[in-house]
């Protein structure tokens, strides 16, 4: 305290390279190491800046200089983009499209509010949001023109399958993962073997026989549109993995706690809702995440069942005599809007586990 | 003199017999149903395939498949829009077809025995002749395979066009190096990069490939065809009413491009035929609909709407198109291709 002039600290900036020195040229290998990996590193940044920026064509009018350049033709987004973002929805419709996967963007949004987390708000909040987003997608009421569900696509149709796994798909891997801990044995049976049999399936073959087999075994009033077959296929065997998640947290509770809830008279409802299924959600925060952004990106997948997503819109993008070299630009445009979601996704769920943190920790 | 009278009774019998289903002119179970829905289902593509199913910038289909679709919902229905494109994949192609979400397969789709005869598929005459080419780099001087003696391949690994390859060339003792790779895009940057001297394959992808190259004039297809695939349009076995229109859209849309009708003077040609056959043929006197179950103009309908055969080539993949694929086999007999008109009696 008396003697502050010795304690003080060096500059900072002095003590910062002080350390990038010791940690990059500590000794002669560390050097050489630093200086390749650094050069490799700034060519790498260069070519990119180079393709991407600086020999880049950028509007769809200047498009018959893309041959001559040796950058990026951007012109292909402006030209082709709209393709990739709606597919083969009715240009003059677009709005419609727009608007409804905002609706389901703001409804997903929504529902990761702590505050809409109830058993009636949430149900409630899925209805109108996929209402919604149904009847501006088909129309056919209020003067909308009917766009049946094969012209569906782009994003809309990818954040929809998204949206539509994941909210058939979590309370069924809830119910599978209480099944499976049940003390009947037929329940618990029953739920494990559905597990199993789903999990040993690959996602393509369920997808394949939802869309292009039940319509041989299964009378047609009772088939349903195809998307929705799909979604439900989709969300199956989305709940088959997440149940097994969701019991990995419930085990990982002490058993005395769902004991001591008993002890107090708890209902079972009770128990599982306020004791169990919180602590589990919240001990399995990070492989939920994960799933949900596999699923995601797993999406992607419908297109072999003649769907539109962002992907297979993608390849129709470039599938066009003049556009078909520049398919690099496109891929790097689907990539980003694949970014933005999932990049949100798990900001999302550090956010949770900060939250959680906070309140129990 | 009793033998031939029985025998001559039998003939006539049969005739009445075989009379019998054409002047009755039922259309037949898939007919039936696309004239009661009020639309055809054709097939498209999930994703695009260049020159037969594409995407325009306005999410709209357009290509070879898909002005055969159009042709055969004027043909069926009078109009070109009473069409749902139902996009299917590969392999969804037959499956679909069968459990009735598509009415018909129109989809550059060989005629193979398996498919032919254990899909239950029944196919119409080839509405394209697929052939596979060569491309090869202009600067080598190439006119026929057997300049490319010693020469490097690309071939698209684990398809048939590598077999197609190997037997061409051994058959006419033709020593050549393979390259082989997995997707079209290398094979493409392989073929630009010159990391090989010609590229084998089905000639639109080939059309396509010398399109796209940074200097298109650097490449060039040969004549020579190394294998062809006739590409049919298959419906559901057993309903010979539907197979018969297909067969006589494509029939019409051939004699159409013989008699030189166009989309342009179909109005003038049907004023004034210049033949008994295209007077029917065009619907100025009766006889063409009735038989299929259509009416009697669908055959103007159709070329009024999409064209004779060789304007809807040209405007797809042809001179008209970027990819400027020669009619080749695709040609009228006449011009020294294998396709042909049937007979309008």
């Amino acid at each position: 305290m008396t003697d502050a002039s010795v304690s003080r600290p060096p500059p900072l900036l002095d003590s910062r390279l002080e350390i990038l020195k010791k940690r990059l040229f500590s000794n002669w290998f560390d050097g050489i190491v630093t200086l390749v990996a650094g050069s490799a590193l700034v060519w790498i940044v260069v070519s990119i800046v180079d393709w991407a920026f600086l020999n880049a064509v950028w509007s769809e009018a200047e498009a018959s200089r893309c041959r001559e350049v040796s950058g990026a033709c951007w012109s292909v987004i402006e030209a082709r983009g709209r393709l990739v973002l709606f597919g083969l929805y009715p240009s003059e419709q677009h709005w419609r499209s727009t608007l409804a996967c905002l609706v389901i963007v703001l409804t997903m949004i929504l529902s990761c509010l702590p505050a809409m987390w109830g058993l009636k708000r949430l149900p409630a909040l899925w209805i109108a949001g996929f209402g919604t987003f149904v009847i501006l997608m088909y129309g056919g009421i209020f003067g909308l023109s009917v766009v049946t569900t094969e012209q569906w696509g782009g994003l809309s149709l990818t954040v929809f399958i998204f949206a539509g796994v994941f909210v058939l798909g979590m309370p069924m891997a809830v119910g599978l993962a209480l099944a499976r801990r049940s003390k009947l044995p037929v329940i618990h049976w029953l739920a494990a073997v559905f597990i199993d049999t789903v999990r040993s399936l690959p996602l393509l073959t369920i997808l394949f026989a939802a869309a292009v087999v039940v319509p041989f075994v299964v009378p047609h009033w009772a088939q349903g549109d195809k998307l929705g077959r799909v979604i439900v296929a989709f969300a199956v065997f989305y709940a088959a993995y997440q149940a097994e998640i969701i019991r990995a947290g419930i085990q990982s509770i002490p058993s005395g706690q769902e004991e001591a809830s008993q002890a107090l008279g708890m209902s079972y409802r009770a128990v599982v809702f306020d004791i169990i299924l919180p602590q589990a959600f919240r001990n399995t925060l990070p492989s939920t995440i994960n799933q949900v952004v596999i699923t995601f990106k797993e999406t992607s997948i419908v297109t072999i069942i003649g769907f539109f997503d962002v992907t297979a819109s993608a390849s129709a993008a470039v599938g066009r005599g003049e556009w078909g070299a520049y398919y690099v630009e496109i891929y790097v445009f689907v990539a980003l809007i694949y970014f933005v979601f999932v990049f949100g996704l798990s900001r999302y769920g550090a956010y949770l586990e900060r939250r959680t943190r906070l309140h129990h920790g | 003199m009793i033998k031939s009278t029985i025998k001559t009774v039998a003939a006539a019998a049969m005739m009445a017999g075989l009379a019998l289903p054409a002047s009755a002119a039922d259309p037949g179970p898939t007919i039936t149903q696309i004239q009661e829905r009020g639309s055809l289902l054709c097939t498209s593509h999930n994703g695009s395939y260049l020159g037969f199913a594409e995407v325009d910038d306005d999410g709209k289909w357009s290509g070879f498949d898909i002005e055969m679709c159009k042709a055969l919902a004027t043909a069926i229905l009078g109009n070109p829009e009473a069409l749902q494109l139902i996009p299917v994949s590969w392999a969804q192609r037959f499956p679909a077809l069968q459990s009735g979400d598509i009415d018909v397969i129109i989809k550059v789709t060989g005629w193979t025995m398996s498919r032919d005869t254990e899909l239950g598929l029944q196919y119409s005459r080839p509405y394209f002749i697929g052939p596979t080419n060569i491309l090869v780099r202009s600067d080598l001087g190439a006119t026929t395979p057997e300049d490319l003696e010693g020469g490097v391949f690309c071939i698209n690994a684990g398809t048939s066009i590598e077999r197609i390859v190997a037997d061409y060339m051994g058959a006419r003792g033709i020593t050549y190096e393979a390259l082989n790779f997995e997707k079209a895009e290398e094979l493409r940057a392989a073929l630009y990069a010159g990391r090989c001297d010609a590229l084998a394959g089905f000639g639109p992808f080939l059309a396509a490939t010398r399109f796209n190259a940074p200097d298109p004039e650097g490449f060039t297809i040969l004549d020579a065809v190394l294998a062809l695939e006739p590409e049919g349009i298959a419906a559901r076995e057993g309903d010979d009413g539907f197979i018969d229109v297909i067969n006589w859209m494509m029939s019409a849309l051939l004699m159409a491009e013989e008699n030189g009708i166009t989309q342009a003077n179909v109005d003038d040609i049907r004023a004034n035929p210049p033949s008994a056959s295209v007077e029917r043929l065009l619907g100025a006197s009766p006889g063409v609909g009735e038989r299929l179950g259509l009416s009697d103009d669908w055959a103007y309908n159709m070329i009024k709407a999409v064209g004779n055969y060789g304007e809807i080539y040209d405007r797809t993949v042809g001179e008209g198109s970027v990819y400027k694929l020669p009619r080749g086999k695709n040609h009228l007999w006449s011009n020294g291709g294998l396709l042909y008109p049937l007979v309008l009696d």
